[in-house]
């Protein structure tokens, strides 16, 4: 009964067309058109609303500009009867005076929509209505409306009508935005400007390229415009008129031309799903997603270094320990591992978070530029080789082991958590590749989003011991335990004293021989009273014997801390000599400035004494005959900035480069020219390919 | 990709000192002006420092202008806040020879036959406070407190159409901009997309 009543009212008002009149002249002819001559029930089939304007006189696109309304329409249909969005024809910008940008149509258009009808349909004629509502301008603008039908009957099937026409305003609606082989998009935003980058072969193509906005909601834009385009590429620049402060991306249409306005048109729609893509907090090119993954890849890699390797290496003999035992226990174990280097990670991000609210200079592996840190960390790495050695055993005191030894699975899951933090303490200066770009990235982000990032590095490390923990089966493959165990463990002890030589190395840089003399004495201290605990403060002990050991050991560690640390070593000086190596030069802004102010090429050297990257890329990159050849051969300067210490001029340097710490570098190749920045892990092509083709340039 | 991370804060800086739109932000003062009104009397922004100020630009001929006026809608809010004593300053800045651009003499007619009930009607034939405001449509409206700064700008409602029928639904941000700020409260909704005709500049403007 229903869609009788609504076609009958659609027939006291409607007809197929409609003329808009202004003081006796036609200004838009308004017709409802479909794309076929019968509906067949279930069949999606088009209509559209055809809108003929007088010469002069243009009607408005989805987003009008500065002035005008879009024309709507709004459908009164039978119940079951779905109808689509609006396909929107690419439309022409027009330039009016006083700076008024409006989007329509001239001429004549054509809006598209589709029309699914239900798949039974009780009578044979159906009657479809539309209120068109629109504003038609030419010097002053007009509004226009009408109520249109369609008057159509049923049939099982049909045959096309106006097919030259739906066929060309079909053409006109733009395309989807192509797939990602083919082209790319990126938003960013600086202050009140949205950058939006596309990238497509198409592009070069065009002689005229713009940017068609679709402001969401209360979004006041601007007049977009081409900020920079180069071969196959394009940027625009979208101003962004009102408040809207965390607006990232908008849709709209990338249009193509060879003329301003041309005829031959085409356009790419960057419609709401790309741009949901790009509206993820992110306002880098790489999304959000991408940098999370290569943190987690850092964090795996984190596990090979050298500095942490060793504390990696005692967590698998513990899995070999239990393997084949207790399997719950090996899972709990491992998640207490897991939750220490999480812990850490948390931990660490938070702390960098305080710092930057409180406005320090935060830079990756920064505590390494403390000495007391590396100390104490030489320190731990000294206790845990003696443990190894068996030179005493490290237990928690008697009576937080009393509360919680209710079984040994349990103190080994305190020992796990605490090994966790301890090897993930030790992986900080190891700046794996990946994980620099990860952690640049996040340093320039809001606190979540570097939250997220130090747990994407602590997945990323701690996936190994996940996987074993939860299928100990793959334990299988690992060796049966046996008394080889002692002889391993105490191989360990060795590889935490390699450490410990590298320790003391960077401790030497930071506060020279003396310095690094007067630690070792603390560390032999630190050594003899881990001996009298292992020797005297055992239960075997009377008392009295554990009371007077433990005054000792403890008099012995706090009169030379006191001694060594408080008086010798805090007064000691790093040796200034040792920073000139070779052909370096000592690296300072004013020296960098002079020399590119001369026209010659400079070379910077980011590095730091405990960076084992940097000294790595030094001896097996740089120091290289033929990279040194190449470098004399092209004329480059060569500076070594030596953030040893954490000198802050380095620092801000660093952070001007989006780099929270060191291996960076830099080549300035010439006055004018871009700085090119290297990967954190050199090779020797690298290098010479760089300094072949900037040396040309500059010439 | 790396290089490019460099750029992030260093354009973030760029962009932040060397912004400057054309237009002056909410927030902001706003810019002060001298034009002649139906009398030609000298109506300048600065004489009216200390009390609350509405601007709006006009165009008799336009549909959207028509809208309001045609429904009494505008007329009323005039009333109601120049009772309240807020001074409404409407605009003509369509350049001669354009729709909308009236004479003194035109525009009392015009003002006459609607009953309008603002301060006083301004002739900017010349566009100039259009261009100091950014103004592009008529109607836009833009709202001013007794510090001389810009408390909303936009639309005057919220209901884009020339159609007086979709008045009584619509949410009217000038009357929300002006009790709130009457009231000593924040402007919730201080900036919108206006909507209307544009406002006829001259050509080589």
């Amino acid at each position: 009964m229903r869609p009788l009543s609504v076609a009958a009212s659609a027939i006291l008002l409607a007809h197929s067309a409609f003329g808009q009149t202004y003081q006796g002249k036609e200004l838009v002819k308004a017709t409802l058109l479909a794309d076929t001559y019968a509906i067949v029930p279930g069949k999606p089939c088009n209509a559209g609303l055809l809108l003929r304007m007088a010469p002069g006189w243009h009607t408005y696109w989805k987003f009008s500009g500065d002035a005008g309304l879009p024309t709507e329409i709004k459908w009164n249909l039978p119940p079951g009867w779905k109808v689509g969005e609006i396909q929107w024809p690419i439309p022409l910008k027009t330039n009016d005076p006083g700076d008024i940008q409006t989007y329509g149509y001239q001429d004549e258009v054509m809006l598209i929509q589709e029309i699914t009808p239900p798949a039974k349909i009780d009578s044979s004629l159906v009657k479809l209505s539309a209120q068109a509502d629109w504003l038609v301008c030419e010097r002053i603008c007009i509004p226009g409306s009408a109520n249109l039908e369609l008057e159509l009957s049923t049939a099982t099937s049909s045959e096309p009508k106006n097919t030259d026409l739906f066929a060309r305003y079909r053409r006109l609606v733009p395309q989807d935005f192509p797939a990602a082989q083919t082209a790319s998009s990126t938003w960013s935003r600086t202050g009140n400007d949205l950058h939006l980058k596309v990238t497509g072969e198409q592009i070069a193509n065009y002689q005229t390229l713009d940017f068609f906005p679709l402001p969401q909601g209360n979004t006041v834009v601007g007049h977009p415009s081409v900020e920079s385009r180069q071969g196959n590429e394009v940027t625009f620049k979208i101003p962004i008129e009102s408040l809207d402060k965390n607006l990232s991306s908008m849709p709209g249409l990338i249009v193509f031309s060879k003329f301003p306005n041309g005829n031959e048109r085409t356009a790419w729609r960057l419609g709401a799903s790309q741009v949901a893509a790009a509206t993820q907090p992110s306002r880098t090119s790489r999304g959000l997603l991408g940098f999370l993954f290569f943190g987690f890849i850092g964090g795996f890699i984190l596990n090979l270094m050298p500095c942490v390797l060793p504390v990696i290496s005692l967590k698998i003999f513990g899995f070999i320990k239990h393997a084949g035992k207790d399997r719950r226990g090996v899972f709990r174990n491992g998640v207490a591992f897991i939750a220490g280097i999480f812990v850490w990670f948390v931990g660490l991000a938070l702390l960098l978070i305080g710092l930057k609210a409180a406005g320090h200079q935060i830079t990756w592996a920064a505590q390494f530029t403390n000495p007391y840190f590396v100390l104490a960390l030489s320190v731990i790495v000294l206790v845990f080789a003696l443990d190894l050695f068996g030179v005493f055993e490290i237990a928690l005191p008697q009576a937080l082991m009393h509360k919680m030894l209710h079984s040994a699975t349990r103190e080994g899951e305190v020992g796990s958590f605490f090994q966790g933090v301890f090897a993930t303490a030790l992986a900080t200066p190891c700046t794996a590749p990946f994980l620099g770009t990860a952690i640049g990235f996040s340093f320039t982000q809001s606190p979540l989003i570097i939250l997220l990032m130090f747990v994407a590095v602590a997945a990323g490390m701690s996936a190994p011991y996940f996987l074993l923990s939860a299928q100990p089966a793959w334990m299988r493959f690992l060796p049966q335990p046996g008394p080889w165990m002692v002889n391993v463990k105490q191989f360990m002890g060795f590889l935490l004293l390699a450490t410990l030589v590298f320790l003391i190395y960077v401790l030497g840089a930071q506060r020279g021989l003396e310095g690094a003399i007067w630690a070792s004495c603390f560390l032999l201290i630190v050594s003899v009273a881990c001996w009298m605990k292992g020797a005297f403060i055992v239960p075997a002990s009377s008392a009295a014997k554990r009371m007077t050991s433990t005054v000792i050991m403890l008099a012995l560690l706090l009169g030379s801390g006191v001694y060594l640390i408080g008086d010798k070593f805090r007064a000691a000086i790093p040796d200034l000599v040792q920073i000139q190596q070779g052909d370096w030069q000592p690296f300072t802004p004013e020296r960098l400035q002079s020399e590119r102010d001369q026209g010659h090429a400079v070379f910077v050297d980011f590095t730091a004494a405990w960076c084992l990257t940097c000294k790595f890329n030094e001896k097996a990159v740089l120091e290289n005959s033929e990279v040194r050849e190449a470098f004399q051969r092209h004329g480059v300067v060569k500076l070594k900035a030596d953030w040893t210490n954490g000198d802050p001029t380095i620092t801000k340097l660093l952070q001007q480069f989006g780099r929270p710490g060191v291996p960076l570098y830099v080549l300035y190749p010439g006055k004018s020219q871009e700085p090119v920045v290297f990967p954190e892990l050199l090779t020797k092509n690298i290098i010479l390919d760089k300094l072949e083709t900037i040396t040309v340039a500059s010439r | 990709m790396k290089t490019k991370l460099i750029f992030i804060p260093l354009t973030t800086l760029a962009a932040c000192a060397l912004y400057a739109s054309d237009l002056p932000p909410v927030g902001s003062a706003a810019p002060d002006f001298s034009v002649p009104d139906t009398n030609g009397k000298t109506e300048s922004l600065s004489e009216y420092k200390g009390k609350y100020v509405v601007l709006e630009w006009f165009n008799p001929e336009c549909p959207f202008v028509k809208k309001h006026y045609g429904s009494d809608n505008m007329q009323k809010l005039q009333a109601e806040y120049t009772d309240k004593g807020v001074i409404w300053l409407t605009i003509d800045s369509n350049a001669p020879g354009t729709e909308g651009n009236l004479s003194a003499d035109q525009a009392k007619r015009v003002m006459n036959s609607w009953k309008t009930r603002q301060t006083a009607l301004l002739l900017d034939p010349q566009s100039k406070v259009a261009k100091l405001y950014g103004a592009k449509n008529t109607p836009n409206m833009v709202v001013i407190n007794p510090d001389g700064k810009i408390v909303y700008e936009g639309a005057i409602d919220s209901k884009a159409t020339p159609n007086p029928a979709d008045i009584p639904s619509s949410t009217n941000y000038v009357k929300n901009a002006l009790d709130e700020s009457l009231a000593g409260k924040p402007v919730s909704n201080a900036q919108t997309k206006p909507y209307g005709c544009s406002v006829k500049y001259n050509k080589s403007s």
